[in-house]
């Protein structure tokens, strides 16, 4: 990026099933928590603009289409131009990138990232339903053509074709059900804090052919939001800023139907590339990644797209423990979407989260990465039939 | 969730491409797809003509939902297919006796199928039957 | 002369035994009987029985005058069906495309109106496809007895497998069977001897002896006799009033698809070309609400060289899967889950 960016403070709430709390209060403890995280603090009338990642644009909580004014009287500044923003499962990813693209134009200096998603207002099944059957998928196209889809199926489709062309197994699965459920455990944001083992996950009820229960991430709530700013004044916010060294969009058709492939996706290698390129760094320079596992599969297919292997590679070097916690390059710390949970446009902004706090060095002593380089990266793909997709890179150093 | 009638515009406009299975392909990069467009998904061409999906093919992914949503019985297997003669084509496999018997490979023709109503007014499309030889 | 050049049938995988539908209310029934999957309907069966007489047939799309269907089962008061077939087959909106309903006659009243616009010259070719899934009650009769199929026939006047050489309707004010608008299943009058023989057996019986008069025929000069079958009896009855020896009937379909009501004497028939030599003569005649139509045929040559172009009716027979009462009751709206 031309205009250097720096985050100087995030806040996240722990994830789950937030009966008790709707979008507004989720947004606000999120604010509060980002604001309060900042080390020589930081007040409303710093910030400038805000990004407002919102994907169900209140289709799950029966309050009508959101728009930046919604945010806008969430976190009680109405001076600054909100712009709400909606791109399928990367939404609060590409809320971040846009943020970064204020301050990167020169255009302000200091500015918000929220991400927000209330999933669970509406009961599982519902909301499963309203997720992949009915919501974006359909507009626009006749349902004959969209029948019995939903994000369970989009995902077995590709699972099939991965355990035929690479000889995945649903084992190799359920393995990065098991590695995520255990980093977890150790997580205090996470949704999920318990271990589950293989013969569990291979035990779990069928969903969709090949994919068990327990191959899926949860139906999640939550909020997460993150500051950035103009990297040559982030010292006088904090003393161990994270720096944005790349972060960008990559699409692909939004119709299944015209994948070139079904082991790969043409999203998360554009996404991927353009980061890389920005960052002006190689796979192999990341420390640790958070990525996409909104399927176990998808985790698999994804480490292969973004370059840290080649295709074909990720389950074995899963059995081998290559991206465990303690591994040569832990995938997940947090849990990934399978434990840490999936609230839509929350779910990469909590990455980001993560990310920030492992580079600084502030999480859990147990669950703390060994770090070499100082980067690490952030993916989502998501979107009609997994069109889009968004890489972020972050690291200690310019 | 909220449907468009089968009377509203929306279903109407997609009739010679769900009736007929009206396509587009694209002549420079030789890409077809469905529904007719003015530019190439693929390759961003603007010289496409209208191509008519042929009926036959063959399974090249599937899976088998045991949680469809509620207007479906489950089990239902979804396909992606590999159509003769170019083009994919995404649906469900319908008289599934035995999900066993879809696999990668396997043979299907498409059938016209009654896929929802609303209102009282059915709305039909294509899905897919394996082909039974002999 | 118009005729028949092509033809073809569906008829759904699933089975139910009628028995399964009986006993639960006290009844007895023998056989099964063919029902519609949970994606299917009138108009779902009609277009891969259209499909399969269009091959059958060798015509071109292009070439069809008229379509018309005809059907009991219609899930519209108002609003035709048939133009959704007519958008499968690409038809110009020139083309008459028609529903006819109100009885399960209306499959015959159908292939009339053809024969009448192909004789007046207004078209060369026309469809005609018959298609039933009668609505049926939780311990009715047509829970038991009604079958679900569809059949079409490609009408011309060249290239015929199949000539109509005459035609003859019987028809009176007679009330057995009706649905009323507002009811959700066929409702028939209880008294059996009544109501068939009054009903189906004297229509039958007037339409046949007018039109073997008109043709200065006798019963036994066919080589097939295909009528209307409500159950497995009633048949033989018509045949002995008419004097036809009761061997030349079509075989009974009651007792493995149950009654396909207006489709019956045209998947009958179907069954009857399958297997037919050039030059027999075939007997056919429907029955619906108080109305019969007659129509006497001559196999001619072409029907070897189409042969293989068709599905015979006996591949769709042995193709089945059975469903169980409970399913039968869901499919049908009988059974339906609290909604809360």
């Amino acid at each position: 990026m031309r205009g250097k960016v720096a985050i100087i403070g995030v806040g996240m709430i722990p994830f789950g099933e937030l009966f008790e709390m709707g979008l507004e209060e989720m947004v606000q403890q999120a604010y509060i928590n980002c604001l309060n995280s900042v080390d020589k603090g930081i007040s409303t009338k710093d910030i400038k603009a805000a990004w407002f990642g919102q994907w169900s644009g209140g289709g799950m909580i029966g309050q009508g289409a959101l728009c930046g004014a919604s945010l806008a009287t969430m976190i009680g500044n109405r001076e600054i131009p909100i712009t709400r923003t909606e791109n399928g499962c990367p939404t609060g990813s590409d809320a971040f990138r846009n943020a970064c693209l204020g301050v990167a134009s020169g255009v302000y200096d200091v500015v918000l990232a929220m991400g927000a998603e209330k999933m669970r207002d509406k009961p599982g099944v519902e909301s499963l339903i309203a997720a992949g059957g009915g919501g974006g998928g359909i507009l626009g196209l006749h349902p004959s053509w969209m029948l019995g889809m939903g994000g369970p199926v989009l995902q077995a489709l590709y699972a099939t074709r991965q355990m035929h062309e690479l000889g995945y197994t649903m084992e190799d699965y359920a393995r990065v059900a098991v590695k995520n459920h255990h980093n977890g455990v150790a997580c205090p944001y996470a949704h999920y804090r318990f271990e589950v083992t293989m013969e569990r996950v291979l035990n779990s009820p069928i969903v969709c052919w090949p994919l068990h229960l327990l191959d899926c991430c949860p139906q999640t709530d939550g909020a997460a939001c993150a500051i950035v700013c103009r990297a040559d004044i982030a010292k006088s916010f904090t003393d161990k800023p994270v720096y944005v060294l790349g972060s960008n969009t990559g699409l692909d058709h939004k119709n299944m139907w015209d994948k070139h492939s079904f082991v790969e996706m043409l999203s998360t290698v554009r996404a991927a590339r353009g980061a890389f390129e920005m960052a002006g760094i190689k796979p192999d320079d990341v420390d640790f990644a958070e990525i996409h596992d909104c399927f176990t599969n998808t985790e698999l297919m994804n480490l292969e797209d973004i370059g840290f292997c080649k295709k074909g590679e990720a389950a074995n070097l899963l059995r081998e423990g290559y991206w465990n916690r303690d591994g040569a390059k832990p995938i997940n710390p947090s849990g990934g979407l399978k434990a840490h949970g999936h609230p839509i446009a929350a779910t990469g902004i909590g990455q980001i989260c993560e990310n920030y706090w492992q580079l600084r060095e502030e999480v859990e002593p147990e669950r703390q990465v060994k770090l070499k380089n100082g980067i690490a990266l952030s993916h989502n793909v998501g979107g009609d039939a997994f069109g889009v997709s968004c890489v972020t890179i972050l690291s200690r150093s310019l | 969730m909220v449907q468009p009638a089968p009377a509203s515009p929306l279903f109407w406009r997609f009739n010679p491409e769900i009736y007929q299975r009206m396509g587009m392909k694209c002549s420079d990069c030789g890409h077809i797809t469905y529904p007719r467009r003015k530019i190439c998904p693929e390759c961003g061409s603007f010289n496409v003509k209208e191509h008519q999906l042929s009926k036959t093919g063959k399974v090249h992914t599937f899976c088998i939902n045991w949680t469809p949503p509620p207007n479906l019985e489950p089990p239902i297997v979804n396909v992606i297919v590999d159509l003769d003669g170019g083009g994919r084509y995404q649906g469900l496999i319908t008289e599934v006796a035995n999900p066993e018997d879809v696999t990668i490979g396997t043979k299907v023709e498409m059938v016209l199928r009654k896929v929802m109503t609303d209102r009282g007014l059915n709305i039909y499309g294509y899905k897919f039957r394996l082909v039974e030889e002999g | 002369m118009a005729g028949i050049i092509g033809y073809g049938v569906y008829v759904p995988r699933y089975r139910l035994k009628q028995a399964d539908a009986a006993i639960p209310w006290g009844g007895f029934g023998m056989g099964e009987k063919s029902v519609c999957g949970w994606d299917e309907d009138i108009i779902s069966m009609a277009a891969e029985a259209l499909e399969n007489a269009v091959n059958h047939s060798g015509v071109n799309a292009s070439d069809i005058g008229a379509l018309y269907l005809g059907t009991a089962s219609s899930p519209y008061i108002e609003q035709h069906v048939a133009p959704i077939l007519a958008e499968t087959l690409g038809l110009s909106p020139e083309v008459s495309v028609l529903d006819y309903c109100g009885s399960i006659n209306a499959v015959a009243a159908a292939l009339l109106s053809c024969l009448d616009a192909i004789e007046a010259k207004r078209i060369k070719t026309g469809i005609v496809v018959g298609t039933e899934n009668r609505r049926v009650g939780p311990g009715t009769e047509g829970e038991v007895s009604f079958g679900a199929a569809a059949v079409a026939l490609v009408i011309g006047d060249s290239d015929t497998i199949a000539d109509i050489e005459g035609r003859q309707t019987y028809s009176t004010l007679f009330y057995d069977r009706w649905r009323a608008a507002k009811d959700s299943w066929v409702s028939n009058y209880f008294d059996y001897r009544f109501a068939r023989e009054y009903g189906y057996q004297r229509h039958v019986s007037g339409a046949c002896k007018g039109l073997l008069e008109n043709l200065q025929r006798k019963g036994d000069d066919y080589d097939h006799v295909v009528f209307h079958q409500p159950d497995g009896r009633l048949p033989a009855l018509a045949a002995r009033d008419l004097k036809i020896n009761p061997q030349k009937l079509a075989p009974d379909l009651t007792g493995a698809l149950g009654d396909l009501g207006g489709c019956s004497p045209f998947v009958s028939l179907a069954g009857i070309l399958d297997n037919a030599k050039p030059g027999a003569k075939v007997l056919v005649c429907s029955y619906g609400s108080g109305r019969s139509d007659a129509f006497s045929l001559v196999v001619g040559n072409q029907i070897e060289k189409k042969r293989g172009n068709g599905i015979p009716l006996e591949k769709y027979m042995a193709r089945k899967a059975y469903l169980d009462y409970p399913t039968y009751l869901r499919l049908t709206n009988n059974l339906v889950r609290a909604p809360y």
